[in-house]
């Protein structure tokens, strides 16, 4: 049997470029993984036209690493005549008319779209458990979840069943699942990426990013998928960068920080233990690595649950039946269309967090929680660039422990944030920053190193990536 | 009873003039079939952003200037959220904290005294759908989905129905002459919404809005009902609660629509799909520059030229004809004969043909020529009635057209001698009321000359003779 997809995309490239295999091939290998890993539960919908599109992508280009190449879109992006649901019941009817700006990209550099990535219920949670069509599990452990709320992303990409994937991260949503699976997942600098066509959650946090099996492929797509678009405002104009081109440079004289919070107990001792011995290696490679106090880190999950709830009640008043999706029939009112149909379409962690922040936005609410929060963002901002003026990258563990059991964050709620408490800091302040394997523990299970880098400057994480990539 | 003392304000909403719409490149037009000018960014299609039409803030821009406002610099959107089926996102983008224009002012005339109405605050906002109900059934036109909207709020400071009116028509003449708006009520591209109190005391009273007023006329009227019914209510001893009314113009009073709701939260917050924008002086004088002149200064011109005020509000009632005599200003002529020419027969053709002067053949040459022709006695009053279907409608030249319909009027000293001895000798009793000192003496037999000639003499020549032969 052909094990084209475990290749690295170079060699793929190769092989497609040396007439040695065809797109569709790859597309057969990779809808045959997906059948028969059915039970990770990777994808919502498999794109049934992905036979023809591979036979049409027409002659391989030499220059285009992505000619032909499989990938998996996390299922709130939207995808032209190809069903989006963000792994809710209110879109699970719901058939785009148009294109992602991101989608636009990838199509244009010829890969093709598997399927829609399964995910958390409109990317709230840290599991995936929240999707309306139940969790993807874990590749490595399949007791274990994917971490969320890129789950499908994440799921797909450790389990081979596509070599790329894109993931949405509005705080941590690409980079905890890529540390609970082994992957490079990256999210990138706030308005690097379009969000136009983004089924928005909290739109001052949310940002597309790439998902992959190691950095150069990683960089490679964020290549594709960045530049400011006409129809996204809070995309930015940059000159045109190879984020690849630091991949490899020795790591001598960098200076890093290690805020002390990140290696504080919140974190697991076989996970600290890891990150010393990366720290370890680092030095000897003459990095230079200081231990730094960095103030409002420990601030960063409560001002994500008043920020991000309270964006998100608004994002999500669009879904009442009226225009698309499913719509509640038999009522008699307007208000009851809109009860009903919002009653049955979302699920609990959906409507928890629509409770809270239209709560948190009511009347004098707003100036006691929401501006206040907005301030205080400001100073985690502003700390950030504190460190940044000595040092050219900040690390840390990216979560505080490694994949859990399927099933016990689910009860509550609030716990099920604290994984996502050493990644949300970055998603506050706009940074990018990627999550990077640092090898398994004990039981096998991977661990992520967290490296955030100052604005726009993801081509130094991926330089300290690839070094790091290599030995561990 | 009239120890009650009024307090009124207006919120008035205009649609701007713009090629598209405020947040998507639709088209921003009126009276084409239902949605058919709408994309998906309308729809509030899942995914979609806004994006600022910067035509709309430079209208804004100079909205404010005319209404003598301070222009805000750095300002924002702001999320209006409430649930509605006309409203497609379940928020409305509008400017909350940062309006575009602040504490400015109209000054009005009533009974020669002038006073100024303040503007509290003017914003820019969208319009939402358009709603239509039959029977069961409800529909949406999305074609005013997004069409771009200023709201103007004045101070409460309006005593009565009149001084409203005569803001409001100032206001409208204003924004219509500054290219803001077309401020057609009966389309709905002006909505005017006054709230009307009263009290004894400085404690404000109970605010009564009312709503769906069709004119300029009907806000008045609904004003001085709305202060009498208050009155009498109170003098009964009756509550007033804070509602909303609409005026019925066929029985000239305000009705019950709704009773408010106590604290109507619409959950404010900072648009965060939007970035700051801040205004440049170079932006802001941009804006201002393609400003035409605005009604007072077009009355001050006017009146400079000779125009008594009442030509002068006739002409600045009609905007084509205003701005085509304006262009006549560039050329030498009698601006007075001008006028009265614009306003009598040129307006009587205009209107039979339901055409504005820019569809016609009227050029200024030719306009200029018929004046000269005027004064100089060549042509008659009534010549021009004949003329002025061809000199609208053809190129052909004064002359030309003199010709072709047999315009020469009699210059025949002796001919015309005769006729005015054979009038002297058949009005003795006018003869000698004219030597008692009777001017209109002058005129009957002036016109009993013209009788006499069927019109075709020279006027100003059978004038001075008439005269000569009376002094005699």
């Amino acid at each position: 049997m052909s094990k084209y997809l475990d290749l690295g995309i170079k060699e793929i490239h190769e092989l497609l470029v040396d007439k040695k295999i065809t797109p569709l091939d790859l597309v057969e290998e990779s809808l045959k993984r997906i059948k028969e890993n059915k039970d990770l539960n990777a994808f919502i919908t498999i794109n049934d036209k992905v036979r023809e599109e591979a036979k049409n992508l027409g002659e391989v280009d030499p220059d285009n690493l992505f000619f032909g190449i499989p990938i998996a879109v996390k299922d709130n992006i939207v995808t032209k005549d190809l069903r989006t649901t963000c792994a809710s019941h209110i879109l699970d009817n719901f058939i785009p008319i148009y294109d992602a700006t991101v989608v636009e990209k990838i199509k244009e550099a010829k890969m093709l779209i598997i399927g829609k990535a399964n995910m958390d219920e409109f990317a709230m949670g840290s599991t995936s458990e929240t999707s309306y069509f139940g969790a993807p599990l874990n590749p490595l452990d399949k007791k274990r979840v994917t971490g969320g709320s890129s789950g499908g992303s994440a799921s797909a990409v450790a389990g081979g069943l596509v070599p790329l994937a894109l993931g949405t991260d509005t705080g941590g949503s690409i980079r905890q699942p890529s540390s609970y699976t082994g992957l490079v997942g990256m999210k990138p600098t706030y308005g690097r990426v379009s969000r136009y066509g983004l089924v928005a959650f909290a739109s001052s946090l949310d940002q597309i990013g790439p998902m992959t099996r190691t950095v150069y492929e990683n960089s490679s797509l964020l290549n594709i998928l960045v530049g400011e678009d006409e129809k996204d405002l809070t995309s930015v104009s940059k000159d045109k960068e190879d984020f690849t081109r630091l991949i490899g440079e020795d790591v001598k004289g960098m200076k890093i920080a290690l805020p002390k919070y990140f290696i504080s107990d919140i974190v697991d001792e076989e996970i600290n233990k890891r990150v010393k011995e990366v720290i370890s290696y680092l030095k000897e490679k003459g990095a230079v690595i200081d231990i730094v106090d960095m103030n409002y880190l420990d601030t960063a999950v409560n001002l994500y649950q008043i920020i991000a709830m309270a964006e998100a009640s608004s994002n999500l008043a669009r879904f009442d039946g009226v225009r698309y999706g499913t719509r509640a029939t038999a009522a008699k009112t307007v208000d009851e269309m809109y009860e009903k149909t919002r009653g049955k379409g979302f699920g609990d962690e959906v409507k928890r967090r629509i409770m809270v922040g239209s709560y948190i936005l009511s009347g004098d609410n707003a100036k006691t929680y929401y501006d206040k929060a907005l301030k205080v963002r400001d100073d985690i901002t502003k700390e950030f660039n504190r460190i940044f003026k000595d040092y050219d990258l900040i690390i840390g563990p990216t979560t505080t422990r490694v994949a859990p059991l399927l099933g016990i964050t689910k009860d509550d709620p609030h716990k099920a944030f604290m994984d996502d408490v050493l990644v949300i800091p970055v998603n506050m302040a706009g940074l990018p920053a990627l999550s990077v394997p640092v090898g398994k523990n004990s039981e096998g299970l991977p661990i992520g190193l967290h490296i955030i880098g100052k604005t726009y400057d993801e081509a130094t994480i991926y330089k300290l990536a690839s070094n790091i990539e290599e030995v561990f | 009873m009239s120890e009650f003392t009024p307090t009124i304000g207006i919120e008035v909403h205009v649609e701007i003039k713009s090629k598209s719409k405020l947040f998507s490149s639709s088209a921003n037009t009126y009276g084409m079939a239902t949605n058919t000018a709408v994309n998906v960014i309308d729809l509030g299609y899942p995914g979609t952003l806004p994006t600022v039409n910067k035509e709309i803030v430079r209208q804004g821009v100079r909205t404010a200037h005319i209404l003598n406002c301070d222009i805000t610099r750095r300002m924002h959107f702001d999320r209006k959220n409430y649930f509605y089926p006309d409203n497609p996102k379940n928020y409305q983008i509008t400017q909350n904290r940062t309006p575009i224009g602040r504490n400015g002012y109209v000054e009005i005339e009533v009974d020669g005294v002038k006073k100024k109405i303040e503007i509290e605050e003017l914003h820019i906002e969208e319009d939402t759908c358009k709603s239509a109900h039959r029977g069961n059934v409800s529909l949406l036109d999305f074609n005013r989905a997004g069409i771009p909207l200023i709201e103007i709020v004045t101070k409460p400071c309006i005593k009565n129905g009149k001084e409203a009116m005569a803001y409001l028509t100032k206001l409208k003449e204003l924004l219509f002459y500054a290219n803001i708006s077309d401020c057609k009520m009966e389309e709905g591209s002006m909505r005017c919404e006054p709230n009307i109190s009263i009290s004894k005391d400085n404690n404000f009273g109970t605010k009564v809005e009312v709503k769906n007023v069709s004119s300029i006329h009907n806000v008045g009227l609904a004003i001085d009902y709305e202060i009498k019914r208050q009155e009498e209510m109170l003098n009964n001893g009756e509550i007033i609660k804070e509602e909303t009314r609409r005026f019925d113009d066929k029985q000239g009073k305000t009705i019950l629509m709704r009773v408010k709701e106590t604290g109507n939260d619409y959950r404010y917050f900072i648009e965060p799909d939007i970035p700051y924008l801040d205004l440049s002086d170079e932006f802001i004088n941009d804006s201002l520059k393609s400003l035409p002149l605005l009604p007072d200064e077009l009355r001050e011109k006017y009146s400079k030229v000779g125009l008594n005020s009442l030509q002068i509000e006739k002409l600045i009632n009609n905007r084509s004809l205003n701005d085509y005599f304006l262009g006549l200003l560039k050329y030498k002529t009698n601006y007075v004969t001008a006028v009265n020419l614009l306003l009598s027969d040129v307006s009587s053709y205009l209107n039979k043909h339901n055409k504005v002067i820019t569809d016609t053949n009227l050029s200024y040459e030719k306009l200029v020529n018929v004046i000269e022709a005027l004064e100089s006695g060549d042509l008659s009053n009534k010549n021009v009635k004949d003329l002025i279907d061809s000199l609208m409608e053809t190129n052909k030249t004064l002359e030309e057209l003199k010709k072709e319909f047999n315009i020469e009027n009699i210059t025949d000293d002796s001919f015309i001698k005769e006729i005015i001895s054979k009038v002297i000798e058949n009005n003795t009793d006018s003869v000698n009321d004219y030597k008692n000192g009777h001017d209109r003496a002058l005129k009957y037999l002036m016109g009993q000359v013209m009788k006499e000639t069927k019109g075709a003499v020279n006027p100003k020549m059978a004038s001075d003779m008439l005269c000569e032969a009376l002094n005699k």
